[in-house]
């Protein structure tokens, strides 16, 4: 009677599973993609877009609020605070990318094989990577970049991406081990496909859902992180505008011109709530455990 | 304590739905049947017939709100259908109790069996910390659990799977029930600790005169153990009887077939098994006709359109739901190919 | 496990020093240098021997308290961070009791009726503030609190120790708490809720129903500890996030603690006192991060025997 109740229980799987499979995503989740990618186009191309000098000091401007001429008005320099914003998710996307990119390219790559090939190689380095996670990471990177003058953009990027792959590597061997014991795995290997094959092929696939929405919210992290960095002074220097050090500079003149504190602070929380959105989203749409950051 | 003659429950078209993403889907549909004090009854079927959806239900213990629940049942005069969370709290324990599926599960890994027992009475019976103490290691004791002060203190984790459906029995039994629902108490533990169970089962109703209801896919298991048998397929109750008359004169195919496909002792060594051909139905797509009639070889076309509703036999009490039952003979012989 | 990791943080925050571009005596001796306080340093760090005796001599140094005197301020740097540690120490604690007592109670309030217009609420509010950093918390705090209100011992500098005198010690500490809670309680809240719904859904949840017991004491009795587990664990992993935006807001508020002790070292480069800082709280994150594993195993009985 085994095989009546296994059957009952995978036509059971098979009505659960595939209505929500089909869950459409939402328009809200296509409101967010948009804006990522408008921001996105705006920090690519801001020199090509009509904006007004980010670094030019209008001083018969000096914090003035918002109006059609500054569309976010200006900032105790008289520099248009819109086009400070815009350049500033330069850095901020740049940070972001460019850390996660060093972060998958590394961490996945290991975490993927770990899993896939088990034994003494997965074992040497979970073990390793464990060591690295109980190390507090952002203690780390502002000891780093503290001593590891001058600074620039590019260290930011390689101290952060570094910091995050054991992260990565968890999150991702542990996707892969819940794909790579399954059957059909199992059975492509007896059937003699090619290791690269069943990397690329069978698992990568698999695990794409997980790997891309722990990327966004990834992603969402390092920004809030440079922020953080900004403000230690530790990330790039003014006057290149970044979210963070913008919102940094705003305090000292809170008084006078709010709006300073508040436009940055809106540009930054308002992408970060699109990632976190989108990655919750995906995770959800793909029907994934939770995995926490 | 009631009666031997005085009705305890009484199940009246019991119907539960869930609403599931494919349709609503009828676990049980339409379950009628009566219960005496200090009897114990069997119910049997396949996997998925329903007999955990059943028993919950009588209990009032399903809580998700994609269920629907029509019909009724009066539990020593309580209504469960439509009762109130509150009003079920209060039947709960001391009128009615259950024994789970999977002693592996039913028990919280992260409190101590002790505490476990304790609950029921100190909230339930509102004995004082001390009191319900001696009465929990009682009841470890009861159920046959060794050195019971000390398991007092263990966590489930502590202690095998009979010994953790022992604790779950001495749970149900805290507050002395007059109704125990017993959901295969032993499925998840083996072979030798099954009878064990069982016994004690048997014998605790015996000296706690209690009902009980006994669900199991097993026959084997109930055919000494109870005065009444039910048999369900696809949520419905497809032959009830005497636990005789459903083992030597039942009537309905699918009973046959489940006697055939259960092992015995007595078979001879490499007895083959008939297992049932073809598979349970998909209760989201039910015909208008008997269930089981694509599986039934004696099916007519009248099988696949109509349902058969339950009509006696000739032995009262007996009943089954067939447009072509087996001859009414005695004595039938169960064939093992 | 511990030692190695802590053996490890030490070899980093050792190393750090020789991240510093050009020639390190005088990088770190800033305009202080003199033949004196380079002997001292010689002393201190071992320079000019191989790199592993240099370790060495740092560390039985730290063993021994030693963490070297600051040449900016010429102050030993373990005193300096003996004076700074209470205050992000009651920090954390406050902000920690403030998040535990808001996220359990709604978490619990929530996952009794996921999707109910309740859980919607909370769960979207929490989503929403999960991407708000903590210092754009404490700015909009400080501009709407302080600033447009004019609440008193609010603002920056209002800081005052606790001993000297209590009552404008806890009203200085009460934006840094709300800032610092309200990025706990996010994560906390989460985590918690998705788990109890888990265990909600548990066998031996209905079992405890069925004897007959109220709600409210299937919540907190049966459903709460089996769900703490990824709670602790996710607060022990929080703390050194909870460290680095307790920096920041320290910082902007000018509250004395090792944050802005930390900011105002990387800016006047006294690196001693940086790497004395990283040391320090490296190792207390760690330990903070044992602590809370020895808990969770107290917690929940199945992990220690896994
Ligand atoms: N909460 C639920 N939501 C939707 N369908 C359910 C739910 N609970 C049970 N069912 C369905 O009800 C049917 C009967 O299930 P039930 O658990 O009562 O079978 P059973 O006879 O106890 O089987 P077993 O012998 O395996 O315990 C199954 O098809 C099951 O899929
Ligand atoms: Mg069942």
């Amino acid at each position: 009677m085994s095989n009546f109740s296994q059957m009952i229980a995978e036509e059971e799987i098979a009505l659960v599973e595939k209505p929500e499979k089909s869950e459409p995503l939402g328009l809200l989740f296509w409101l967010c993609v948009g804006w990522i990618g408008l921001n996105i186009i705006g920090a690519i191309f801001a020199n090509v877009l009509p904006l007004q000098n980010p670094q030019f000091q209008d001083y018969n401007a000096l914090n003035v609020g918002p109006s059609l001429h500054h569309l976010f008005g200006t900032d105790d320099l008289g520099r248009d605070l819109f086009a400070r914003v815009v350049y500033g998710s330069r850095i901020s996307l740049s940070v972001g990318a460019g850390s996660m990119l060093i972060g998958f390219g590394i961490g996945s790559p290991l975490g993927m094989l770990a899993a896939y090939r088990r034994g003494r190689f997965d074992t040497i380095l979970t073990n390793l990577m464990y060591v690295f996670l109980a190390f507090p990471a952002i203690i780390a990177t502002i000891a780093i970049l503290s001593f590891w003058t001058p600074r620039s953009l590019i260290k930011i990027i390689v101290v952060i991406g570094v910091a995050s792959i054991p992260l990565v590597y968890r999150v991702i061997r542990t996707a892969t081990l819940n794909v790579a014991t399954k059957d059909y795995i199992i059975a492509a290997k007896v059937q003699g496909a090619t290791d690269r094959r069943i990397l690329l092929r069978e698992l990568l696939p698999n695990i794409a859902p997980i790997g891309i929405s722990f990327l966004l919210i990834g992603v969402a992290t390092v920004i809030a992180l440079e922020g953080a960095l900004a403000f230690l002074g530790l990330s790039v220097l003014p006057p290149t505008p970044s979210w963070g050090n913008m919102i940094n500079e705003s305090r000292t003149i809170l008084q006078q011109n709010p709006w300073l504190a508040v436009f940055p602070s809106l540009a930054m929380c308002l992408f970060l709530l699109c990632l976190n959105f989108i990655g919750d989203r995906l995770r959800h749409h793909f029907d994934v455990t939770e995995v926490k950051l | 304590m009631s009666p031997d003659n005085e009705k305890l429950l009484v199940v009246e078209n019991l119907a539960t739905t869930f609403s599931t993403a494919g349709g609503p889907l009828p676990a049980v549909g339409g379950v009628s049947f009566e219960l005496m004090a200090n009897e114990t009854i069997g119910v049997v079927g396949e996997s998925g017939s329903g007999k955990t959806v059943l028993t919950r239900t009588i209990m009032g213990l399903q809580q998700r709100t994609n269920v629907n629940v029509t019909g009724s049942v009066l539990l020593d005069g309580h209504q469960m259908v439509g009762a109130s969370e509150q009003e079920k709290r209060a039947v709960w324990g001391t009128e009615v109790a259950m024994i789970f599926q999977d002693p592996m599960t039913s028990l919280n890994p992260v409190m101590r069996v002790g505490k476990q027992i304790d609950e029921a009475l100190r909230v339930r019976l509102g004995m004082s910390r001390a009191d319900a103490k001696v009465r929990a290691i009682e009841l470890l004791e009861l159920v046959g659990i060794p050195s019971p002060e000390h398991r007092y203190q263990s966590y489930p984790g502590q202690l095998s799977g009979g010994m953790r459906q022992r604790v779950v029995i001495a749970i149900a039994l805290a507050c002395s029930p007059k109704l125990l629902l017993a959901d295969e108490p032993t499925t998840g533990l083996d072979v030798t600790i099954q009878a064990q169970i069982l016994n004690l089962l048997d014998d605790l109703k015996e000296r706690l005169h209690m009902s009980v209801i006994l669900v199991t896919h097993d026959l084997g298991v109930v055919a000494t153990r109870t005065s009444r048998i039910i048999v369900m397929y696809a949520g419905r109750i497809v032959e009830i009887g005497s636990t005789r008359e459903v083992f030597s004169a039942h009537r309905m195919p699918y009973t046959r077939a489940l006697l055939e496909s259960s092992p015995k002792v007595t078979n001879d060594p490499h007895t083959r098994l008939v297992t049932i051909p073809g598979r349970p139905p998909n209760l989201l797509k039910l015909s208008d006709g008997c269930s089981f009639a694509p599986r039934c070889s004696f099916a007519t076309d009248q099988c696949h359109k109509e349902r058969p509703e339950l009509q006696d036999a000739d032995e009262p009490g007996h009943a089954f739901a067939c447009w072509n039952p087996l001859p009414a003979t005695r004595k039938r012989t169960v064939k093992t190919t | 496990m511990l030692l190695g990791i802590v053996f490890i943080i030490s070899v980093g925050s050792f190393y750090l020093i020789h991240l510093l571009p050009g020639n390190i005596t005088t990088v770190i001796e800033g305009p202080g240098a003199s033949p004196s306080n380079q002997a001292k340093l010689y002393k201190l760090l071992g320079l000019n021997k191989p790199l592993f005796q240099q370790y060495f001599i740092w560390i039985s140094n730290v063993l021994r308290g030693n963490l070297g005197t600051s040449f900016i301020s010429q102050t030993s740097v373990a005193s300096t961070i003996r004076a700074a540690l209470p205050i992000d120490l009651e920090m954390m604690f406050l902000s920690q009791v403030v998040a535990f007592a808001t996220a359990i109670p709604l978490a619990m309030r929530s996952a009794r009726k996921p999707d109910g217009w309740l859980d919607r609420i909370f769960s979207a509010g929490s989503f929403t503030l999960l991407s708000v950093p903590s210092f754009i918390v404490i700015v909009l705090l400080v501009l709407f609190v302080s600033v447009k209100l004019g609440v008193p011992h609010t603002g920056p500098s209002s800081y005052a120790p606790f001993n000297q005198d209590w009552i404008v010690n806890l009203e200085s500490m009460g934006l840094p708490t709300i800032a610092l809670a309200i990025g706990s309680f996010v994560v906390y809240f989460r985590v918690l809720r998705s788990d109890l719904i888990a265990t909600l859904q548990e066998e031996f949840i209905t079992m405890a129903r069925s004897k007959g017991i109220s709600q409210r004491r299937i919540m907190w009795r049966h459903a709460f500890r089996p769900s703490s587990v990824a709670l602790l664990g996710t607060a022990g992993v929080n703390i050194g996030g909870l460290l680095a935006g307790g920096f920041i807001v320290q910082y902007l508020l000018n509250i004395p603690g090792l944050g802005y002790t930390l900011i105002q070292a990387i800016n006047e480069s006294d690196y001693l006192l940086v790497q004395g800082i990283v040391l320090v709280v490296s190792v207390g994150v760690v330990l903070i991060n044992f602590i809370f594993d020895f808990v969770i195993n107290i917690v929940d009985p199945r992990i220690s025997r896994e």
